[in-house]
Order: structure tokens, then sequence, then C-alpha cells
């Protein structure tokens, strides 16, 4: 029952995220649950750094006051587009994949070994010490647990563990399927205008059977990257298929303090859209909050001496290994499927018609893959790093070409 | 058919077969495939995960734990501790009202008071003079410094 509630409990970030109301409901919540995610994190991060214990009241007060700022400002309401016989379609398309994702859960066929290794149990101490416990990263038998990796996906887990009073190892399994789901809503809810919504239903459908697989191929559950690739989903969606460039921000800020590789992430599409749309300001809109959260967690990082794997870029380059690491990226890359995952997202680009839409979500995956290999060649043995985590990391630049597929049929 | 429909036709199809694929991956990773499972590793790979035994063994023998006792957690190679990363930093996590140590404290070299106060032994027996085992459970040991 417990389990139950700590999933349940994580459903509350929707309460205090933010959407476009033009968006269709169903994508709206989604959008709002992503946001919240973030927000809430940045809450709960700023209170440890301020001294203020983490407690049910003290986390929900600002939050709240937070969304009801948010409410006010935003003024009128717009009414949602009403739903459709299409929901229904599409409910019943992603349906079986839904089961299928959840089934992979619930049966344990999943789960990251990195959720026993150094997720959980970052959230277990930070939840009994109602803060981001800097002594615990910084001891130095902990060194294996990333002590500077960032704090995004244990804060989620401690604000469910808050409100079920214990960490739940099965509730953090489950979120997997939850961050997919939000993913295709949200992708959906955005391709809709421009694609139209039969399309947008065909591709969110594609995008949830990618996501189902890559998942369970890679063993994601628990760990980072289903939380980095939801928040890289919700983040091209809102700026490739509209001009929703505060949720991209709230998102990037999110992706770049769930995962090293989402600062890279948030690096790559800021510079993809300065490229592409050549708006200063809204680019500075796009890349603030994300640099001000990932700076402030390095400068924390460095104070209390964790700082380890953000140091590694000043680590030489092997570019004598390029080749090996080229070819054991390309196997991996195959997903045990013949490299199914790619045909898959790529196929339908065959017909495709508007490449001005779709060069944002293709410069993305294209620098995804090249910063991939350039974090690689840091490793002088990088092999059976590759092998242990190019399944995963290669979900972003997947999510974003498949993105690019749906962009490039308008 | 027009280019929308042929589309849409590619697009659901590479949905199908991953969904395909999904079923294929799933099924490799070992039955039973609608029973319980007692572990969030049961079924995480075709092989049996590293850390299961001690995500079954951890909870049993965290009440016999003093709060804030020093404890080191592995699987015993013959008799002696070793450098078992995956399952002593499960046990960080298992065991959050503990100071959870690396297994070298329990280490062969080590006597009397040099070693840690409690050993977890998962799915074998430890073989130190400093150690007396104090209980034992179907999935390993629980020892205490002598």
């Amino acid at each position: 029952m417990s389990h139950a509630v700590w999933v349940a409990a994580s459903l509350l970030f929707v309460l205090f995220g933010i959407a476009d109301r033009e968006l269709d409901v169903s994508s709206r919540l989604a959008v709002r649950f992503a946001t919240g995610i973030a927000i809430g994190g940045t809450v709960m991060w700023a209170e440890s750094l301020v001294g203020i214990p983490w407690t049910r009241v003290a986390l929900v007060i600002p939050l709240l006051l937070f969304a009801g700022c948010w409410s006010l400002m935003r003024g009128q309401r717009h009414e949602a587009p009403a739903t459709s016989n299409q929901q229904l379609n599409f409910a019943l398309q992603i349906a079986p994949i839904l089961a299928l994702a959840i089934y992979a859960a619930a049966t344990a066929r999943e789960t990251s070994g990195d959720l026993l290794y150094f997720w959980g149990p970052k959230a277990q101490r930070f939840f009994f010490a109602q803060k981001i416990d800097a002594d615990f990263l910084a001891f130095p038998h902990y060194f294996l647990m990333h002590p500077d990796y960032p704090p995004l996906q244990p804060l989620v887990y401690v604000w469910s563990s808050i409100a079920a009073h214990r960490f739940s190892y099965w509730g953090a399994t489950f979120l997997t399927p939850l961050y997919l789901v939000t993913a295709v809503l949200a992708f959906r809810g955005y391709a809709a205008r421009p694609i139209g919504s039969a399309k947008a239903n065909t591709f969110a459908t594609l995008l949830a059977a990618l996501l189902a697989f890559g998942f369970a191929k890679s063993q994601a559950a628990g760990g980072a990257d289903p939380q980095l690739v939801m928040f890289a989903i919700v983040a091209l969606s809102a700026i490739t298929f509209a001009d929703a460039t505060p949720i991209a921000a709230i998102a990037l800020a999110g992706a770049a303090f769930t995962k090293v590789e989402g600062a890279a992430f948030a690096i790559v599409v800021v510079i993809a859209y300065t490229l592409v749309r050549r708006d200063w300001r809204r680019t500075a809109i796009l890349g603030l909050p994300a640099a001000i959260l990932l700076g402030s967690w390095i400068l924390f990082a460095r104070a209390h001496g964790l700082v380890d794997t953000y140091a590694r870029g000043r680590t030489p380059l092997h570019f004598e290994n390029l080749g090996l690491v080229l070819a054991v990226t390309a196997v991996e890359a195959r997903y045990g499927a013949m490299g199914l995952p790619w045909i898959a997202a790529l196929a339908p680009i065959a017909f495709a018609r508007n490449w001005r839409r779709a060069a944002l979500p293709l410069l993305v995956a294209a620098a995804s893959i090249a910063y991939t290999i350039f974090f690689y060649l840091h490793e002088p043995n990088a092999a059976w790093w590759i092998r242990a985590s190019a399944e995963r990391v290669l979900l972003t630049p997947l999510a974003a070409l498949l993105v690019a597929t749906a962009a490039a049929s308008e | 058919m027009s280019r929308e429909a042929m589309q849409r036709a590619v697009a659901l199809c590479g949905a199908l077969l991953l969904c395909v694929a999904l079923i294929f991956v799933l099924r490799e990773r070992r039955g039973p495939y609608f029973a319980r499972p007692l572990t969030v590793m049961d079924h995480a790979g075709v092989r049996e995960h590293e850390t299961r035994e001690a995500l079954l063994l951890i909870p049993q023998v965290e009440p016999l734990l003093p709060r804030g006792a020093e404890v080191t957690c592995f699987r015993p190679r013959k008799g002696q501790a070793w450098n078992d990363d995956g399952v002593y930093l499960t046990a960080v996590g298992l065991l959050p009202h503990q100071s959870v140590l690396p297994p070298w404290t329990a280490g062969a070299n080590l006597r009397g008071q040099q070693v840690t106060q409690y050993v977890i032994a998962v799915g074998a027996p430890l073989d130190h003079p400093s150690y007396a085992a104090v209980a034992q459970f179907p999935q390993g040991w629980l020892y205490k410094r002598r």
C-alpha cells in the first residue's frame, strides 16, 4: 500500500507545474507534471541551501504560493480544445504499449542497477537528513556513488518518501512508465496543432513504443535516464512545434539538474535554437534557468569538495580510441534488434515535407550523438563503460530524431 | 494510398515491431512471468543480479542491528572479504540508520578492534577469527565482532 502512496505522491507535482493553456487536458497535465518536478526540485534545493528542513508544510506552502502567483500572472483562461474521437483512438493505440511498460516495471524486468548503487541510497539518506546531505556525499568510502551527480532524481524520490514516510524501491521503478506517459502526452499535445491530431497520435504511439522498448532493453527503470528523456522530449516538443520557450526552459533546467548528460543536452539545444531561430531574447530565456540551477549545484559541489565528474572535462581526450569507441557504440546502438529503434524512428522521414521545422531537433539529435562520443573519448578503457551505458544514453538522440521525423511530416 | 497514409502506416508498423521486440526482451529475462517478484532485481537481466540475495537478506538482518552500528556487507569469496562494491553500496541504501563501511574493513589482515563491528555475509559464510556468527538466514549470516 505504501508503494502506491509513494507513486501517487509524485503525481502531486502536477499541482505546482505550469503548462500552455492551448494544450488539451491530458497534455496539459503531462506538461504540468514535468515542469512541476523541475520547480518542486528547485524549491527543495533552495530550502536545503538555506537550511530549512524538508517537511510537508515547508515544501507545499512555497510551491502553492508559486502556483498561485503563476496562475494570477497568466490572467484569462483560454478554452482548451474539446476532446474528440481522436483522443479515444489514441488511448486505444497506446493502451497495450502502456500495459507492456507497466508489466516490465511490475515484474522487475527493467530495473536499473544504479537505483540500488547510488540513486536509492542518496534518496534514503537525504530523506532522513531532510536536506541534501553534503557530509554523506563527501564520505570518502561512498566515492563510487558519484557525489557530484546532479540531485533532481533523488529529490523526486525524497518528495514521495516524505508523503509515504518511507522510501520505496518499487515506487522508483514505477515512475518509469509514468515518465513514459508524460513524455508521450506532452509530445502529442504540442505536435497536434502543426501536424494535425491524426498524425500526432500516430507519432506519439511510435514514441511510446520506442520508449517502452528502450527503457526495458537498457534496464533504465529507477535510474535517471527516463526522467532525462522525459525532460528532453518536453523541451524539444515545446520549441519545435510551438513557441513555448518558458516551458522548454524549465524542462531544460530539469534535464541539466537530472544528469550530467542533461547539461550537455541543454547546451546543444540552446546552440541549435540560436542557429535556427536567431532570437537572442528567447535564447537567453531558454538557457538561463538551466545555467542558474546547474551553476548553483556545481558551486555547492565545489564548496564541499564533491566535484568529480564535472572536472573530467579537463582530462585528456583519447583520440587513439576513436575507432574502438565508434565501433563499440555502433554495436550497442543496435539494441540487440538490428538497430530497429533507429529504423523505426527514421523510416517515416522518407515522406518528409517540412525540413525547416525538423532542423532544430535534427541538429540536437546529431549533437547529442557527438557529445556522447566525446564523453566516451575521455575514458582510456571505454569499452566497458559504453557497454554499460550506451543503450540508455542513446535514448536521448533517438527521441530527438523521432521529434524531428514528426516535425518533418507537417 | 496517399503520402500521408503511407507515412502513418510506416510509423505504426515501426511501433508494432518495437512492441514485438519488447516482448522478446521481456521474455528473455527469465520466468516466472506472472508471479509477484520478491525483489526489484528479480528479472533484471538474463542471469540473477548480483544484489538479489542481499535485497532479500538485509531487511531480515536490519532489526538485529543497533542504530548507528558500523556494518559491512559482501558475498565472501573463500570465506574472505573482497571489493564487492555492488552489494556494499546496496546495503548503504537498505540500512539508512547504520553506518555502512566497505568490505575491506573486515579484511583478513585485520584483527580485533580493527575490524568493523558487524558483517552481513551474503550467500556464503565468513571465515575470520575476529567474528562470531550471531544469526543465520536462508540467504546468509550476520556476524558480530568477538
